[in-house]
């Protein structure tokens, strides 16, 4: 019998450097598409950060929301509050519409007091100050009053919260580069705890300024020295050329729901969020930790009631950072031990860059999407794995039908977080 | 020196910027912020910008009583001309 408590997912959505909407980037992780190039020069202008996958030209207009088919009442309701805001804004904007309209929102017939926004990610938009800075000092007087509530994080939740209309709680989580898996976590905790029946779940879109992309390179964190004037083969998750992250920019969004809601609204479930783990390893520094990755996996596992031999896929965290890599494969044999031989592996970073705060966010969409199409997509520029150990998928898509997938996200600071998902519900 | 029409003409490009869904033939000088929906950051923020642009400084304060955007003209002069 299915357990009505447990947690699917009803809606989808993406904003990326590989696709505006579900179909685009379905395709483009299906040909392996990359969305890595050169970082427009409002961010690499005299910053040795020159190689990202950024939204370029992205803005939310009248005709984004028509190819989302948005209605007319709910697409005026978003120009008016939305266009104006910070790119990132309006990509969590454009995400989260996507997956309202999937999951049936704009007609659902259920107490708004019980439908949750949480948006994944903290220190959202720095380059927001860092581009009034210069002004601000010349001249304070003229600071545009917007700043005073447009620098806070929650701005998202409110955001979002005005256009769909959702009346319960409504915050942001933090958890470095793991929020949105961290947000997913606490979407799924509200709703099992029974205070939700649904959450509007947002990967935020980190908007960095040139600064935080200087501080990545300074402590060595970033691709792009050995291909640097090959931007397209710059970012290597699990490749013995890998050497550091591609800053990526997108924005993802699920909708969470009890099955009970789901079922009630007749809404067919598009995946399961059957464990979830968030465990830290007592380390306030970027390095990661084998013992920390290890129980995250193993305690989301746990969590599902699945043992390791059940999990065909893994959407990995995989940045192409070298010690990362590293030390997430050991992760994997510690769990997996034996099992690791046929588990396929592959880092949807590798086409997107390291969407940072969205990553947990837009890796979960990649990997219900992977399951739901049967396909899993390339690992681009894998030429010559670290190890053998597990079944990394090759440059090119992989016809295969996952049934249980789980999808790694960890943080700089500690943290660890692991989330499986079942592709019917169990 | 600004003029009185210039003036007018820089406060209506900065009321279409804040409130991009505004009919432009609406905005005249009777005519008040309120009336087109803005709100307080929305008025503040094309005082501000208007006020930028004229590299004038006027504590928000004074505007408080006016009712009109003429009324942010007449001000704006006044203050642009006072020695």
């Amino acid at each position: 019998m299915k357990d009505k408590s447990c947690v699917v997912v009803t809606g989808m959505g993406v904003v990326s450097s590989i696709g505006r909407d579900l179909i685009e980037f379905t395709a483009s992780l299906y040909r392996g598409t990359s969305g890595i190039g050169f970082l427009p020069s409002a961010l690499s202008d005299g910053v040795d950060a020159k190689i990202g996958a950024t939204l370029q030209d992205f803005s939310l207009d009248a005709a984004l929301l028509q190819r989302y088919a948005v209605p007319d009442s709910l697409a005026h309701a978003t120009l008016q509050c939305a266009n104006r805001m910070p790119l990132g804004v309006q990509a969590a904007v454009a995400a989260s519409l996507q997956a309202w309209l999937q999951a049936g929102g704009p007609e659902w017939n259920i107490d708004r007091r019980r439908v949750g926004v949480i948006v994944g990610g903290s220190n959202i938009s720095p380059r927001l100050p860092y581009e009034l800075n210069e002004k601000f000092r010349q001249a304070p007087t003229y600071l545009n009053p917007r700043y005073a509530y447009q620098y806070l994080d929650t701005l998202q939740v409110g955001v979002l919260s005005e256009i769909l209309g959702t009346r319960g709680e409504g915050f942001t989580v933090g958890g470095a580069s793991a929020s949105g898996n961290v947000a997913i976590i606490k979407a799924r905790q509200a709703i099992n705890s029974g205070d939700l029946d649904a959450c509007v779940v947002v990967g935020a879109m980190a908007d960095l300024s040139p600064m935080e992309l200087q501080s990545f390179f300074n402590i060595g964190a970033l691709a792009g020295k050995r291909f640097r004037d090959q931007p397209e083969k710059a970012c290597r998750p699990f490749d013995t050329q890998h050497e550091g992250f591609v800053y990526g920019q997108a924005a993802g969004c699920l909708v969470l729901e009890s099955l009970e809601s789901a079922e009630r609204r007749q809404v067919e479930p598009l995946a399961e969020i059957a464990g979830a783990a968030f465990l830290m390893d007592a380390n306030h520094l970027p390095d990661p930790s084998e013992e920390g990755e290890a129980m995250a996996m193993s305690s989301a596992l746990r969590q599902a009631g699945i043992g390791p031999e059940r999990v065909d896929y893994l959407n990995a965290h995989g940045t192409a950072s070298p010690l990362g890599d590293a030390t997430e494969i050991k992760a994997i044999k510690q769990v997996f031990a034996e099992k690791a031989e046929k588990l396929w592996v592959n880092s949807t970073k590798g086409l997107t860059g390291h969407c940072l705060y969205s990553a947990g966010v837009v890796e979960a969409v990649a990997t219900v999407v992977q399951m739901r199409e049967g396909f899993l997509h390339p690992n681009r520029n894998l030429d010559e794995p670290i190890e053998r150990v597990c079944r990394f998928c090759s440059t090119e898509s992989e016809a295969t039908q996952a049934e249980i997938a789980m999808s790694n996200s960890f943080g700089f600071g500690g943290i660890n977080t692991s989330i499986v998902l079942s592709k019917g519900v169990r | 020196m600004t003029n009185k029409e210039e003036i007018f003409g820089l406060i209506k490009d900065k009321v279409v910027e804040v409130l991009p869904f505004l009919d432009s033939t609406l905005i005249t000088p009777e005519s008040s912020l309120r009336d087109f929906g803005a709100n307080s950051i929305d008025r503040m923020e094309i005082l501000l910008e208007t006020m930028e642009a004229l590299n004038a400084k006027v504590p928000m304060t004074e505007f408080g009583k006016i009712t009109n955007i003429q009324g942010i003209v007449d001000l704006l002069y006044e203050k642009l001309h006072e020695g």
